[in-house]
């Protein structure tokens, strides 16, 4: 199992079944992944998992042993620094809960798609709410973020 | 009200799991039992399924039949692009499926036994005579078809130590399509929903129609009175109505904490109505429709 790049210690046989939003946060200590309903709905735990984005409240950490995973945490050294900064440029923040998850979702919708629509933005973000309805300065930053990495010719 | 952490078991192959699930639970993508177990559910020890995904496809087809097989164990995700356009009505039915989140865990072995009446992926395989594998406790196999394995709400003909393997769908047909009402867009489980599939021919008439609805009935259930009122005839205003009043002779929808028997009934007729609205009407990005107002929940 890695996390964030790095290989870390196997999880012990009797704590397989613990949920993977608790091995990150109890025994990585990576706390980005918030905990809101803890039903796969609010979208706050969410992470990405071989590419993909999960909600780390329903995936067990005996079923990605063999996975690669990403955090919050990891974004930046991932090559999403420009994300997490555009969404500060376009003040898309405002409590805050919800944005590691949003964040992530953004990020593996980014690395599948250079120049996402607002379609394809409103599809990859249909698993995470925002109380504070920041929506519209999401797809804003998604947007900017996209146009950096092409300018870049990084995608 | 966190449940005590389960005893995952992870199986070494297909052939390992029947031995595991003596006293256990098949688990894959967790998005309902995990759910469950938080609502009182006792499932202690689970067996994790998701590791047999690795070992096969998501859907093959065969070439000479067309039928397809499409794995119990793998995300929806990888089960609408295995299929890539060969069932229409399972692919916009997966698109229409709660999230991106969920669809990447979610599985069809699950949303089949976990025996929900408004789940989302069984229309569409009711509706194509859709044949459920099953592994039995001695490791062998039994086939029995989706129409009997559903026997009521949370209720599906599995026992003890079996689980679901895969799935076959003999006759997918090129045209078909999937609708639901939800309280919106995304996440929402469907006050009813409707999978479709037909064969258009030259002359305009619609033949081998085959319509299935959710959350009317204590199951999913074929509208045969319906199909029947289509069978053979090209959809004129005529026919789509004597198919829209025949919809009703096939549902016994109640009222839940969802939606209202009455509402339920409206519905079911016009879900019907907009499938049969030309193609080029009934599909784009708008096709999961919404009430603008709602009835008054009881």
């Amino acid at each position: 199992m890695r996390v964030n790049g790095s290989p870390v210690p196997t999880p012990a046989p009797a704590d397989h079944g613990m949920r993977l939003l608790d091995y990150l946060r109890d025994h990585l200590a990576l706390t980005g992944a918030k905990e809101g309903c803890g039903m796969g709905e609010c979208g706050s735990c969410t992470v990405v998992i071989d590419g993909r984005a999960m909600t780390s409240c329903l995936v067990l950490v005996g079923q990605v042993l063999d996975a690669e995973i990403r955090t919050v945490e990891g974004l930046a050294a991932a090559g999403h620094g420009p994300l997490q900064e555009a969404f500060v440029a376009r003040q898309a923040i405002q409590c805050g809960y919800c944005i590691p998850g949003v964040l992530n979702s953004c990020a593996a919708l980014l690395d599948r798609e250079r120049d996402p629509s607002d379609d394809q933005i409103c599809a990859a973000l249909d698993g995470n709410l925002c109380r504070c309805t920041a929506y519209n300065r999401f797809y804003d930053a998604v947007h900017d973020a996209a146009s950096a990495r092409r300018a870049g010719g990084d995608a | 009200m966190t449940p005590p952490t389960p005893t995952l078991l992870r199986p070494e192959g297909t052939a390992d799991v029947s031995r595991l699930l003596t006293g256990a639970r098949a688990v894959a993508g967790g998005t309902d039992l995990l759910v469950q177990r938080r609502d009182g559910l006792e499932a202690p020890t689970l067996v994790d399924l998701t590791g047999l995904a690795s070992t096969r496809p998501a859907a093959t087809r065969d070439p000479g039949t067309g039928e397809l097989r499409i794995s119990a164990v793998h995300p929806l995700t990888d089960v609408a692009a295995g299929c890539a356009g060969a069932f229409p009505a399972l692919s916009a039915a997966i698109e229409a499926f709660a999230s991106t989140t969920i669809r990447n865990r979610a599985t069809i072995g699950g949303n089949l036994v976990t025996g929900s009446p408004a789940a989302d992926t069984v229309p569409a395989l009711l509706a194509a005579d859709a044949v459920v594998e099953i592994v039995t406790p001695d490791g062998g196999r039994r086939t029995v078809a989706l129409a009997d394995f559903l026997l009521g709400p949370r209720r599906v003909d599995l026992t003890a130590g079996e689980w679901v393997t895969s799935v076959r769908v003999p006759r997918p047909s090129p045209e078909g399509g999937f609708r639901k009402i939800g309280g919106r867009r995304a996440q929402a489980i469907s006050f009813l929903n409707l999978a479709w599939q037909w064969c258009r021919e030259p002359d305009g008439r619609l033949t081998d129609v085959r319509l299935a609805m959710g959350a009317v009935a204590p199951t999913v259930v074929r509208l045969h009175a319906a199909a029947a009122a289509l069978e053979g005839r090209s959809p004129t205003p005529d026919v789509v109505d004597a198919a829209v009043a025949a919809v009703d002779a096939d549902i016994s929808p109640i009222d839940d904490l969802r939606a209202s028997a009455h509402y339920r009934r409206r519905c079911a007729a016009g879900l019907l109505r907009e499938a049969l609205l030309p193609p080029s009407t009934s599909g784009g990005p708008d096709q999961h429709v919404i009430p603008t107002t709602r009835e008054k929940d009881q």
